[in-house]
């Protein structure tokens, strides 16, 4: 049925809004989707000193089926991209990527045939973290950041409205490429 | 193509008995030249921004020791060529020629006879070499007719000796014996020379790709395999991978 | 009985706590299905395909359920034997021998016939 997306627009959907952003932010359990070197930093985020607990994220989901949020930490090498799709695939919405750190959000250090440039060519990221690896503070910026943006989701008609705004400022925004004399 | 002469301070001359336990260093054997580099990085042209473009050097093997070669490498050679004797096999054709280079122990073998030279270096009480700690494989696209060395690392828990097998194919005929059968360990360090470099392990039980995808073509670590970079879009500019760049003189 | 009341209700409170979320979740949720999400998890493969049913059942399960009933009534009937011990004395003890006995002969025959190997 989708009630969710059917939820006409008006007072009350904005404090259901509210109520469902903060819900499903106090509660975002992670899938491992630890690969390599940030692996290490995203278990010391979950780790005593700077814990990942005080969110309620420390529960790292096995099976993508109970998981809301995937952190893809680390290379992602060609024969490991389908695994990453399936993984991400078989994960019930709403569900968030975090690309953590710099291999994963552009394919970092390693621009050669065996690692994929950035696991956005193979899922939609709604955070990119740079770092080689990023310090835990940086990865708990990126997840409070994501929860800033999970909290002011909208729903409804209201989401549909944000997306085609999103669209057309993205269709009419300046190209990387084109974006020329920012180091004055 | 230069020469190079023996360096290191010739304190053993041949002849004297070297003690055994001791390895000498300051024998180093007579370098083999098979080619010259030109540059750094293997890149030629004018993509080569890393400063080493105007460098040119041998490209050197550790040329053949003689005997007495040190320590215990003396014990295993001779062990060897005893028992390949026993065995009907001998010495020169299986072992063509034996490397003793910072201290470390090379064998080169043909690679009709490897199973044999395998089998004996397990076997033989004076050798006993149970573990094979690796195989895996060199490029010399320089070397015609030996451009695929397969390396076998072996190690002796019984002596504590650390030895290397090393087997030459050509890239025509890229065939190798598989030592599965003499140690199995060696199964995934197989594939994995297979799926780097081309050599083929006759009598492996399933010679497959191991670290790229199953589909996959070519043979990444070969020498002449592209590097596969893509240009990298930043504000404003894209910055070519680093064996298409630009040199600015 | 209204002492156990309470425990009643708080069953009755969470059975319909859990029906609630299923349901309401059900209701409010998306349809969005692909055909990962329908598949097995695998680790992130492709799972392996299984036979429709579960394949041919081994018959080697219902040997070991069978071995187990046989012994277990035994020991079963050990039991009061181990109760009344003082009792019965020398008596119990001859008949529970021969009991055994009587049960060995079976075991071994099983074990020589290698219905206690698994594969």
């Amino acid at each position: 049925m989708g009630l969710e997306e059917q939820l006409p627009s008006g007072v009350l959907l904005s404090s259901v809004e509210v109520l469902a952003g903060y819900v499903r932010k106090s509660s975002l359990w992670p899938a491992t989707f630890g690969l390599a070197c940030c692996a290490i930093e995203m278990m010391a985020t979950g780790a005593p000193r700077y814990d990942l607990a005080r969110f309620g994220m420390e529960v790292f989901r096995a099976s993508p089926r109970q998981a809301d949020v995937m952190i893809v930490a680390g290379r992602v090498s060609q024969k490991m991209a389908p695994v990453l799709r399936q993984v991400y695939d078989q994960m019930p919405g709403p569900k968030w990527v975090i690309a953590m750190g710099v291999c994963a959000s552009s394919g970092g250090m390693f621009n050669n045939y065996a690692i994929v440039q950035g696991v956005d060519h193979i899922v939609p990221v709604d955070i990119y973290l740079p770092g080689c690896p990023p310090r835990p503070e940086m990865l708990m910026d990126a997840i409070l950041k994501l929860h800033d943006q999970i909290q002011h989701t909208k729903l409804g008609a209201h989401r549909q409205a944000e997306i085609a705004e999103l669209e057309s400022a993205a269709l009419t925004a300046t190209p990387t490429i084109d974006m020329k004399g920012l180091l004055r | 193509m230069s020469e190079q002469p023996p360096a290191g301070s010739g304190s053993a001359a041949a002849g004297d008995v070297v003690p055994a336990g001791a390895v000498d260093l300051g024998l180093t054997p007579v370098a083999e030249t098979i080619g010259t580099r030109q540059g750094a990085f293997g890149v030629s042209g004018s993509g080569d921004t890393s400063g080493f473009g105007g460098l040119v050097r041998p490209i050197e093997m550790p040329g053949p020791s003689e005997r007495p070669y040190g320590g215990y490498f003396d014990a295993v050679a001779e062990e060897l060529e005893l028992a390949l004797a026993d065995a009907g096999l001998p010495a020169e054709s299986a072992i063509e020629k034996v490397v003793v280079d910072r201290d470390e122990l090379t064998m080169f073998v043909r690679r009709e006879h490897l199973v044999q030279v395998a089998r004996t270096m397990r076997d033989e009480p004076g050798l006993r070499f149970e573990i094979c700690t690796s195989v895996s494989g060199v490029h010399y696209p320089a070397d015609t007719g030996r451009e695929l060395h397969a390396v076998i690392h072996l190690l002796s828990i019984t002596h504590r000796r650390r030895v290397r097998l090393e087997v030459a194919c050509p890239d025509s005929d890229p065939h190798m014996p598989s030592v599965t059968s003499v140690w199995p360990s060696a199964d995934w360090h197989e594939r994995e020379t297979w799926d780097m470099f081309g050599i083929i392990f006759d009598g492996h039980p399933s010679l497959t790709r191991i670290l790229m995808p199953d589909d996959w073509p070519g043979h990444p670590q070969r020498k002449d395999y592209p590097l596969g970079g893509i240009p990298v879009e930043y504000k404003g500019a894209t910055i070519p991978p680093p064996d298409e760049r630009r040199s600015y003189n | 009985m209204n002492v156990y009341a309470p425990i009643l209700i708080l069953g009755l409170l969470a059975f319909a706590f859990a029906l609630f979320s299923v349901v309401a979740a059900g209701i409010t949720g998306p349809k969005r299905y692909n055909r990962a999400r329908l598949d097995a998890y695998e680790c992130g493969i492709q799972p392996t395909p299984q036979p429709m049913g579960g394949g041919k059942f081994p018959v080697k399960y219902y040997l070991t359920a069978m071995l187990f009933i046989v012994f277990d009534i035994e020991i079963v009937f050990l039991y009061p034997w181990a109760v009344t011990f003082d009792m019965l004395g020398i008596f119990g003890l001859v008949e529970m021998l021969l009991f055994i006995a009587t049960l060995l002969v079976a075991y071994v025959y099983v074990w020589r016939r290698g219905g206690l190997e698994w594969d």
